[in-house]
């Protein structure tokens, strides 16, 4: 199942504020599962890419320790009509992308 | 290193196979990404700048703008934001919570054309310090800032 991923992108002055909110557990691997006294196990991205128009302009690497369902908020510089992608893949082979364009 | 060749690979498949089914991006740039795990696995805020930069130097900038709560009631949702546009030249930004088990959060790497701006949501286990470590110019800046956390965040 692919990570589902939200968007939003505003531009100001030539800089793009890009707002992303991703759905996904980010399970540490530490957290106890009190019933049976082992970890759950461990689920979370470790990898975003944000690219403009196809040219990677950040590149992210994540921990178990960024919130659950993750907020990331970038700015890039780019000006109407450019394409904004996410592309995000956790360490169980899990990935999701999106696009927007911006206005 | 087993696991991270692993990880390249399922990368590799996973990532790029979505990315160049939807025509997005060429396979290269996915990657790109080399998931420092010896760096996240560090115990201490100095081994993990030291495998990730090489250093663990640092100078306090105030050109970094770290926004954080004074107070932070759930230490599983902590708003953090920094801002580092004022600098020239950022590479590379990382987020840093001291006392957490491991203390490395997330590192962003910047290409020339971006802008040094990163706002996220990080897990604090308990009350310490943020810090953000900026690197600029080839050299590190850091700014920190406590917050306090009346429900820690790292299971439990």
């Amino acid at each position: 199942m692919s990570i589902k991923i939200r968007m939003r992108g505003k531009i100001k002055g030539g800089i793009a504020e890009v707002k992303a909110l991703i759905k996904h557990p980010m399970e540490s691997g530490a957290r106890m599962n009190k019933k049976t006294g082992k970890p759950y196990p461990a689920k979370y991205i470790n990898t975003v890419i944000v690219a403009v128009n196809g040219k990677t302009e950040i590149d992210a690497q994540w921990s178990g320790s960024v919130s659950a369902n993750p907020y990331m908020g970038v700015k890039v510089k780019a000006s109407k009509g450019d394409k904004v992608t996410v592309t995000v893949a956790d360490n169980t082979g899990g990935t999701g992308t999106k696009s927007i364009k911006l206005k | 290193m087993k696991r991270r060749s692993f990880l390249k690979g399922t990368l590799a498949t996973g990532a790029a196979a979505v990315a160049v089914n939807a025509g997005l991006l060429t396979p290269s740039t996915v990657l790109a990404a080399d998931w420092n795990k010896k760096a996240f696995g560090a115990k201490k805020t100095s081994a993990a700048l030291d495998s990730m930069y090489g250093s663990s130097s640092t100078a306090k900038s105030g050109d970094i703008k770290l926004k954080a709560p004074a107070i932070a009631e759930n230490g599983a949702v902590t708003p953090i934001t920094v801002d580092a546009s004022k600098m020239s030249g950022v590479e590379s930004i990382s987020i840093l919570a001291a006392k957490n088990p491991t203390p490395l959060v997330c590192e962003y790497s910047f290409a020339a054309s971006a802008v040094g701006y990163v706002s996220t949501r990080i897990k604090m286990a308990k009350t310490q310090n943020v810090v953000a470590v900026v690197k600029a110019g080839g050299k590190l800046y850091q700014a920190e800032q406590e917050v306090k956390v009346t429900i820690g965040g790292c299971g439990g």
